[in-house]
């Protein structure tokens, strides 16, 4: 299931005058198929640094998916939720507010947050592993991988070979979407494969 | 290179038909098992077990190194044509990274092929000679036949000793037996420097006077431990699989001696263990002050030492009379320090810096803290001694090489460890072992030499600032910034090359080997560097001439890890450009010169020449050569076949084999029907446990098989007076405003930070150097975390002669300097700050070896090496501290991480 695009949040083009234009963002989440690559600029507008806002990322065709609200979230305090597909297996994520600003962060703090629950080194789950200090996923129970979800889930220290994948939020009023995935979800080779099946 | 890391949501599988290699990681000893996939473009494979080569159908379960994430995918050339690569730790190992475990280094290897569209595309293509100062492209011939006639000319001229090469120790026994061949036994040049020292001999040499080989155990020793005492390293930061698969994982207590409170170390102490959190350049004080508790309470391992520790009379008739002229023979030998363990313990209960109050005192660590050390590793439980293993690496070697480890190794054989499964001592190591020396190096002929009969190896930094050193080839290594005192280093190098008026202006053939000839005749160095990438500044500026190598992935080789495990690493893909192995380059200079025995067809003629070489030594993989001819096998051949798992060295040839299963199933063994026996592994050395049967065939059983590695086969205990470290060590210490600045990699660049430069993800998470401080020093400074900070030291020792010692002491820094062989340089270094309580108040921790422009911490350490071992003190630099502006990372929320590595 992908999003249906809602054609009056398009902007008229400069290029085709009189005719809606889609912005790249807005073609990502319309897109049924394919990987799109656009600028984190683009991806989290007015939401990252000036010196990040020209950084290309990929992301892929994802559903658009109600994961909470805004309301209801305590600070450092992690929701689970299920996000690209239905099953815990290897959709697990976690939803929380950070409660300082953190790449990628929606609401009016630019704090609230989600990602993959499983270890983008070898899976274990990180569940019930969030240090509320320094804001960081893990350590891993397997090998003690500890990510920044400050920054996008960089890798703090350990094994992973990449960051803990982001999912992509937006608001709509106090209802907090997931729209996309930056990063691959261990277990699979492509995280629709967790969509499809 | 500016790098750009996108960050992906997919990675390509290889199809079935996807060619398959097994290899090693490129990086740290514990050298993980790796699957090599190669493919050509267009032609993925999919997500069902008929659809991948990987024989899986996802999604997979937990804990398999049979997934991969985006950046374990790259591309390589093969066969001339584009291809993808993926490398994945060995899902179906069932030694050193069972089940696919791995690091971050070796998870992305992929990232490593030179792929020509790729961040490795300043891979070195072509020889070149610098013209004007510029690299120009020549052919091999030329620059082959100019080096080789510029040689002849130096060596005739200058003599043997100013011809002299600085190279890696460690990358395959192909190529360092080339190099040593060519060095030691056709030029036999003293002149000759490993890549981490100014010259050859043991690293730790009082843990080989001991009897002890330094890579004695095998990775279920750790596990098998009840206590680690663990000496200036973190196995969790760089012996990532070795901490996470065998030590971890076997409940041992930990106890890790650190200036610093790393990831591990905030580990083990969590979980009942201990960080002896210590002042630089102490060690020796505290193992002194350990040993003395022990003794004094009765916990040492009595029975063992009565067993297995030697007396007077084993130290004196077993080291001879002879000459003494080795390094071991006179250290042992000579009164100062070795000691049988009466003496051992009379001297330990006799020394005031054993003493509990004033080695708290000095080591800075608390008493209560010092015997609870004691208390883990010897007090007897239940009657009985427990199972105590022992560590070390850099931070302890790197900083009182000879006191240090003469001082460790003795508290260790006092706890009954060495000869035990479980009870080990053993370097933790840093690179894997890729030595294999075709001759001895030639200490005969060496400049250096202590007082008495006692010639000592060269140190080739001092023999290059002497002006000695006319022709330098530099193999793998950046020599300056590895070394001490590097920014006073690169004066010198540039002032013997660049700034020297002999400078070729045209490739002619003439011209360059006459003006070549008269810079080394003017008192200039020529200089060779020989690599797989541009390194700054050695190669980008300095060298007159560059070679490009190729290396892993790119040939057959073979080396070993931390336990010995001989493998070979697979060719799987092409070299760029004209690159070629080391060993070639070797080959092709011997033969112009006129040596003989350098006419090898390939790779595998290497390793089965060489094997000769290793017969008596711990890496001894002879028989499995013999093996292998016997039953019309090439030596690599028999060895792809035992792929990841390999075989542990020294290989032995048995007709039928004396130890269980379970140990040939760890050691690895191979068995053909062809002829009979097999070729078994070794699992440990001085192992009291095994039982060799009866040499057979090839086979050679050596004494430190199943006893230590001395004349009488039992542990030597040595005393470390402290008075000989003493004067330097107080001559160095931080004076008003400076601090100590130790050093170190973190997990993530540990051994792979050339091919890190070129890596996104990993720029992304350390895009520069950096410095550890702490709050209270960051405070009064006025430094927050993401803050650009300068690190500047003006008194920076250099010692400058002292080539030759007569009397007693003259050896000693306090002679050295009134002697006048001391001078003072000065050095800086830049990185950024991360605010951190894990270092110690007054002491901050920075990136070792940054190759990087103004990013080297060497700049800041004394160049003046232990007089007994000619080994460098690394660790003990010291410099002022001050900001000197933000840096980009402190307001970017993609570019590197504030929060501490001791969140455990």
């Amino acid at each position: 299931m992908t999003r249906i695009l809602d054609t009056h949040a398009g902007s008229v083009c400069p290029h085709r005058q009189g005719a809606m234009c889609l912005s790249r963002r807005q073609m990502l989440f319309a897109s049924s198929a394919g990987a799109i690559t656009l600028l984190l600029g683009e991806l989290f507008p007015g939401r990252v640094f000036a010196q990040d806002a020209k950084r290309q990322v990929t992301v892929a065709s994802y559903p658009r998916k109600r994961i909470g609200a805004l309301s209801e979230l305590e600070q450092d305090t992690p929701v689970p939720i299920l996000y690209p597909g239905d099953e815990e297996l290897y959709s697990g994520s976690v939803l929380l507010k950070l409660g300082e600003p953190a790449g990628g962060g929606v609401g009016p703090g630019q704090d609230v947050v989600a990602f993959s629950a499983y270890c983008s080194h070898m899976g274990a789950s990180l569940h019930g592993h969030y240090d509320a200090t320094y804001k960081v996923a893990g350590p891993c129970p397997q090998h003690l991988t500890t990510f920044d979800l400050r920054r996008h889930g960089l890798l703090v220290a350990g094994h992973a070979t990449q960051s803990l994948p982001q999912l992509v939020l937006e608001l709509d009023g106090d209802d907090i979407f997931a729209v996309g995935v930056i990063g691959l979800i261990y277990g699979n080779p492509n995280n629709l494969d967790l969509v499809r099946s | 290179m500016t790098i750009k890391y996108e960050p992906k949501d997919r990675v390509p599988l290889p199809p079935p038909d996807a060619q398959v290699a097994t290899t090693v990681c490129d990086y740290c000893i514990v050298g993980c098992g790796y699957k090599v996939y190669t493919w050509p473009e267009g032609r993925d494979g999919g997500p069902t077990a008929d659809e991948n080569a990987l024989g899986v159908t996802f999604p997979l379960p937990m804990l398999t190194g049979a997934w991969a994430s985006p950046n374990q995918h790259g591309y390589c050339v093969k066969d001339g044509k584009k291809h993808n690569v993926l490398v994945i730790s060995d899902p179906d190992a069932t030694v050193v990274n069972r089940k696919g475990n791995h690091s971050i280094r070796g998870g992305m290897l992929a990232k490593k092929c030179y792929d020509p569209e790729g961040h490795t595309r300043d891979r070195l293509k072509h020889p070149m000679i610098r013209v004007n100062g510029a690299l120009a492209p020549v052919s091999w011939e030329l620059a082959i036949e100019v080096m080789a006639k510029v040689s002849r000319h130096i060596i005739d001229t200058h003599g043997v000793s100013s011809w002299g090469m600085k190279t890696f120790s460690y990358q395959y026994f192909e190529n360092t037996y080339a190099i040593s061949k060519l060095a030691f036994e056709a030029i036999q040049t003293p002149a000759y420097a490993p890549h981490d020292k100014p010259g050859p001999g043991n690293d730790t040499a009082g843990i080989d006077d001991a009897g002890i080989n330094t890579f004695s155990a095998c990775n279920e020793d750790w596990s098998l431990a009840d206590v680690i005492f663990i000496s200036g390293t973190d196995p969790w930061e760089t012996k990532t699989v070795l901490f996470t698969e065998w030590m971890m994982t076997g409940g041992a207590k930990m106890i890790f001696v650190l200036p610093r409170k790393s990831g591990g170390a905030a580990w083990a102490e969590k979980h009942g263990g201990l960080i002896l959190q210590i002042i630089p350049g102490t060690d020796t004080i505290l193992h002194l002050a350990l040993a003395r508790i022990i003794l004094e309470n009765g916990w040492q391992d009595q029975e063992f030492i009565e067993k297995h520790i030697a007396n007077r009379w084993e130290i004196d008739s077993g080291f001879g009379r002879g000459t003494r002229n080795t390094p071991w023979q006179w250290r042992t030998t000579w009164g100062k320090f070795g000691a049988s363990y009466e003496q051992y313990r009379a001297w330990i209960l006799a020394n005031p810096h054993a003493e509990l109050a004033k080695a708290s005192k000095m080591t800075g660590i608390p008493a209560d803290q010092i015997m609870r050390a004691a208390e883990m590793m010897a007090k007897p439980v239940d009657g009985v001694h427990p199972r105590t293993s022992f560590a070390l690496e850099k931070g302890n070697y790197w900083s009182n090489n000879y006191l240090n480890t003469t001082s460790f190794a003795s508290l260790a054989l006092i706890n009954g460890a060495g000869n035990r499964p479980g009870r080990v001592v053993s370097r933790l190591g840093g690179h894997q072992r890729g030595w294999m020396g075709a001759a001895d190096y030639p200490r005969i002929f060496s400049p250096e030499k202590q007082t008495g009969r006692r010639k000592k190896e060269i140190d080739l930094d001092r023999w290059v600032e002497a002006g000695k050193l006319r022709w330098a080839w530099v193999i793998g290594t950046t020599w300056i910034q590895a070394m001490c005192a590097s920014d006073e280093l690169a004066k010198s190098f540039r002032t013997l090359t660049i700034e020297n008026p002999h400078q070729i202006t045209s490739v002619d053939r003439d011209h360059v080997i006459e003006t070549l000839k008269q810079r080394a005749d003017s008192g200039g160095m020529v200089l060779i560097h020989q690599d797989i990438y541009p390194v700054e500044p050695i190669g980008t500026e300095l060298a007159d001439i560059v070679l490009p190598a190729s290396g892993w992935g790119e040939h057959d080789f073979t080396r070993c890890n931390g336990e010995r495990r001989l493998r070979l690493y697979s060719k799987f893909c092409d070299a760029p450009g004209e690159a070629k192995p080391d060993w070639w380059i070797i080959s092709q200079f011997a033969r112009k010169m006129g040596f003989k025995d350098f006419d090898w067809k390939d790779s595998n003629d290497v390793f089965e020449k060489a094997a000769r070489s290793g017969r008596g030594g711990v890496l001894n993989y002879h028989p499995l050569v013999h093996y292998a001819q016997k039953i019309g096998k090439r030596g690599h051949e028999l060895l792809r076949e035992l792929g990841t798992h390999g075989i542990q060295t020294p290989v032995r040839f048995q007709s039928k084999a004396t130890e269980s299963q379970e140990y040939l199933d760890y050691a690895g063994y191979y068995k053909s029907t062809k002829t009979k026996g097999l070729i078994v592994g070794t699992k440990r050395l001085h192992d009291s446990t095994l039982d060799p049967g009866v040499p057979e065939g090839p086979t050679v059983h050596k004494k430190w098989l199943t006893a230590f590695n001395s004349q009488s086969g039992k542990g030597l205990l040595h005393k470390s007076p402290w008075e000989l470290f003493a004067d330097f060590y107080d001559r160095i210490k931080p004076r008003e405003g400076e601090f100590w600045v130790d050093n170190g990699r973190m997990n993530e660049n540990w051994q792979s930070l050339f091919d890190d430069l070129r890596r996104p993800y990993i720029m992304k998470r350390w895009p520069e150097s950096w410095v550890e401080i702490h709050p209270d020093d960051a405070a009064r400074l006025g430094i927050e975390s993401g803050d650009r900070v300068v690190l500047e030291n003006d008194d920076v020792l250099i010692q400058t002669g002292g080539f030759v010692g007569v009397d007693g002491d003259d050896l000693s820094f306090t002679k050295l300097q009134e002697k006048g062989h001391i001078r003072i340089g000065s050095g800086l270094c830049e990185g950024i700050a991360m605010i951190t309580d894990a270092v110690r108040p007054g002491l901050v921790f920075t990136n070792f070896n940054d190759p990087r422009p103004r990013a080297s911490s060497n700049s800041l350490v004394h160049r003046v090496p232990d007089p007994i071992t000619n080994k460098y003190r690394f660790k003990l630099g010291k410099g002022r501290l001050r900001k000197i502006g933000e840096s980009p990372y402190k307001h970017s929320f993609e570019q590197m991480s504030f929060a501490p590595r001791t969140i455990m």
